[in-house]
């Protein structure tokens, strides 16, 4: 079930939120147990059962783990569950793309296994492994109780596209939850502001997109015009995912972790890591990062180390060569900035902006292509390879035709819009006027992202194919 | 706790479970009379549509076609989409000098190809060893006079009408794009005005001329009395001010039969059917709207000819006008008729054969059978 859709919205959300403020605080974790195992079922029953057994494999694998009385034989636990969720992923991601790969390798023909990918594997997948890792670290107690285990794996707020929770970070909400109004309020205006992010501004950039792909009529300037519109799509609806997700879990009276911070005004792609999808490359800097040494090793450790991280971060997103590619370009710019470009950056003024965008633009263009061949062709016609007129008719008028929506993201993109609020609510009239005026405006919001969601069918989430 | 937020969490709350509740409980519409569709009901909840996913997808759908004040949020939106967003279109639809009109955009070569393909075994099935006289005519939509002008972006119409021509070299072209101007269309619908192709320099004379017949005959103007809302009201969900339909007849005109094959059976129509004035569509007046099948004998002909046409909803109107130079007009719809079966009802022998379709139409033309 998408967030952004009529079913959740007016009716699911409803039913649950009834449900779970009229039962008593011992039983709302089974109402958000229950109403979470049927927002998953409405997209994937057949998957719903995979999505339990993951879960009770980390139940027992957390119990195996604690009860082992040997650090060896924890680490041996470890082990083997590490590799079970990691054969799971790998089952149902990456089967037929090591399967295609190793035909193209040696001529061979061994049949596709054509599974069809779970939602949200990815996401939940990590969030077991990190639970079982925590308790093997000691920094989570084991959880006795499966129903809050799964309860904290199968959380519909965040279940099918993160951000990706960390079991510590909620293990003692799970039990003992402080439910406010003034917790709500805030996850009210979240979850209102991720929606429109979404509907109002990703889905109209998510057109334009699509729009381009279909086009017979390419030009340089289309190139960049769907490069810069996909850019800024994506963080609309990856972000308008995590603030909805955010502001659910406030409502239900949970913390999750940040998974954005203005990406987009970062000086240095180090610092665009720090605020691009955080939940993930925290989870890789904690789990894998880290456990490899780090940074505290030698240096040609150090810089496979980073090689590694990045290549399982471009792997994470997706079974198909161009997101290994778009991992290991990220890999190759830390690393150069790491080594050389960080002091320079500093000095450069306005230019690390553009530095850091113009990067940041080429990557998302390997990451939306379907393949190697694409991602090659797209940034070849942005550059004009291959004959590409500079400008078409058709680059106009859709530059013409989203100037508008594109203007907005590129804004809200920036904490420009935040300070002002923020500026205004400092002085005691302008809070006055935000009081009053803040319900008035989030209702209108809703309003005319429900009059989008009633007309319009173009809707999916990008991140729920990871 | 802030009073502040005591306040947003009250009023969101009353906001949003009163949405939901109004959702829950309102009753099932059967029909959309602005978009000119069947709402989709509750759907089957069975352990194989659940299984299957078939029972989500339709709920989804159900939900949709359901919520309450559909037609008031699709106008929120497109009023949202064109004016908040300045974007150029809804729905491939804008509103450029008082008229709404499709963004019809790219030229589908495919499509063209497929419709000359269909022509050809019409003619090659029916027509190569006769003695018909063939002429073929395309309507230009209204993005072909909006668009330039207005900054959208425009097929080439000249490509089209000469790729057109290429296809059906076999039959002679009138062009009628030059005698028409926007002010010829309905502001609301797709349709041209049957009035404005009367006249010496109208439609009717230019294709009458181009297959040698004079008109003559004098028309008295009625004009309905219903507002006429066209098809581009509800899908582009804009607040419009109705159009005024008006229609010519005489009574030659209503001295003709008409005979419906629509269902198999002959049923008898009129060249006017006045009572789709108060229905759905109200342009279906015109020769019994979209019927497969009609033949249309005319007692006061002023020749003995005949005349097949194979058409879209544009020849409606603009056949009353041609009558007159018939004694039998034949009017064939193959987007409701297959082409195979047309030996069954017609024999092709020494008739005045026009093709006149849209733009519209032929840039889609799958839907020929």
């Amino acid at each position: 079930m998408l967030f952004s859709s009529i079913p959740f919205l007016y009716y699911y959300l409803a039913c649950v939120f009834i449900l779970y403020f009229l039962v008593p605080g011992k039983i709302k974790n089974i109402v958000l147990l229950l109403s979470s195992l049927f927002f998953y079922a409405w997209g994937e029953v057949s998957y719903v059962a995979l999505m339990v057994i993951t879960i009770l494999l980390g139940y027992l694998f957390g119990l195996l783990v604690e009860r082992c009385s040997t650090a060896k034989a924890k680490k041996r636990i470890l082990g083997i569950a590490v590799i079970t969720f990691v054969g799971i992923l790998g089952y149902y991601k990456y089967a037929d793309f090591f399967v295609g790969n190793f035909n193209a390798a040696t001529g061979l023909n061994v049949p596709l296994l054509k599974v069809a990918l779970p939602i949200g594997i990815s996401f939940y997948t990590f969030q077991v492994m990190s639970y079982v890792v925590d308790v093997y670290r000691g920094t989570a107690k084991v959880q006795y109780n499966p129903f809050t285990l799964a309860t904290y794996v199968s959380m519909f707020p965040q279940l099918i596209a993160g951000p990706i929770v960390r079991y510590a970070d909620v293990a003692e909400q799970l039990e003992h939850r402080v439910h406010s109004v003034d917790k709500a309020a805030l996850g009210i205006r979240r979850f209102a502001m991720g929606l429109s992010k979404k509907i109002l501004i990703a889905n109209a950039l998510g057109e334009l997109c699509e729009i381009f792909k279909a086009s017979g009529d390419k030009s340089v300037a289309f190139y960049w015009l769907y490069a810069i519109a996909f850019t800024l799509h994506i963080y609309y609806d990856f972000s308008g995912y995590s603030d909805m997700a955010i502001g659910l879990g406030k409502i239900f009276g949970l913390d999750f972790m940040e998974n954005f911070n203005y990406p987009y005004i970062s000086k240095s792609i180090t610092e665009f890591w720090r605020r691009w999808h955080m939940s993930l490359g925290t989870w890789f800097r904690d789990y894998v990062y880290i456990p490899l040494g780090g940074n505290r090793v030698g240096k040609l450790r150090w810089l496979f180390n980073i090689f590694a991280v990045w290549f399982l971060t471009g792997f994470w997103h997706g079974a198909s060569w161009n997101f290994i590619v778009w991992g290991l370009y990220f890999a190759v710019i830390l690393m150069l900035e790491k080594l050389v470009l960080l002091p320079l950056l500093e000095k450069s003024g306005p230019f690390k902006h553009l530095y850091v965008m113009f990067l940041v633009i080429l990557s998302f263009v390997i990451f939306n292509a379907a393949d190697m061949t694409e991602a090659f062709a797209y940034i070849g016609g942005m550059f004009g390879a291959g004959g590409v007129p500079m400008i078409s008719a058709e680059a106009v008028y859709y530059f013409k035709s989203s100037l508008v929506v594109l203007l907005i993201a590129g804004v809200g993109a920036t904490p420009l819009c935040k300070n002002i609020v923020a500026k205004i609510r400092n002085k005691k009239s302008g809070a006055l006027v935000l009081e009053i005026l803040e319900p008035v405006v989030l209702i209108c919001l809703i309003l005319l992202c429900t009059a989008f969601l009633v007309d319009g069918s173009f809707n999916p989430f990008l991140y729920f194919r990871f | 706790m802030k009073k502040s937020n005591l306040i947003l969490v009250s009023i969101m709350a009353v906001f949003f479970f009163g949405m939901s509740f109004f959702c829950w409980f309102k009753g099932v519409d059967e029909y959309s009379d602005s978009e000119r569709r069947v709402l989709a009901k509750f759907p089957k909840l069975t352990e194989g549509t659940v299984l299957s996913g078939t029972f989500m997808k339709e709920f989804e759908t159900y939900t949709l076609d359901q919520f309450p004040f559909r037609d008031e949020f699709r106008s929120i939106k497109a009023i949202a989409q064109l004016g908040l967003f300045r974007q150029k279109a809804n729905n491939d639809l804008y509103m450029a000098d008082g008229y709404v009109a499709k963004v019809e955009y790219p030229l589908n070569d495919y499509m063209l190809e497929n419709a000359g393909k269909k022509f050809q075994y019409l003619y090659d099935t029916y027509m190569a060893n006769t003695d018909v006289k063939l002429y073929f005519s395309v309507v230009p939509d209204k993005h072909y006079f909006l668009a330039s002008d207005n900054g959208y972006l425009s097929m080439d119409y000249e490509k089209f009408f000469a790729r057109m021509q290429e296809e059906t070299d076999y039959m002679q072209y009138i062009d009628i794009a030059d005698v028409l101007s926007i002010e010829d269309y309905y502001r609301t619908d797709t349709h041209w005005r049957q009035e404005c192709l009367l006249g010496a320099d109208g439609v009717a004379n230019k294709i009458a001329e181009a297959m040698g017949n004079t008109l003559t005959w004098e028309y008295e103007q009625m004009t309905a009395s219903q507002p006429f809302y066209g098809v581009y009201v509800g899908q582009s969900a804009l607040p419009l001010e109705p159009d005024t339909l008006t229609y010519l007849t005489n009574d030659m005109l209503k001295a003709c039969t008409i005979i419906s094959y629509d269902t198999g059976k002959p049923v008898e129509k009129e060249i006017y059917e006045l009572e789709e004035l108060d229905g759905r569509d109200p342009y279906e007046m015109f020769l019994a709207g979209s019927d497969a099948l009609l033949v249309i004998d005319n007692p006061n002909a002023t020749t003995d000819k005949e005349l097949v046409v194979f058409r879209d909803s544009f020849a409606s109107s603009l056949l009353p006008l041609l009558i007159e130079s018939y004694q039998k007009v034949t009017v064939i719809d193959i987007r409701y008729i297959s082409s195979g079966m047309l030996g069954d009802f017609i024999k092709f022998d020494n008739q005045d054969v026009l093709f006149i379709y849209s733009t519209l139409v032929l840039n889609s033309s799958t839907s020929f059978k």
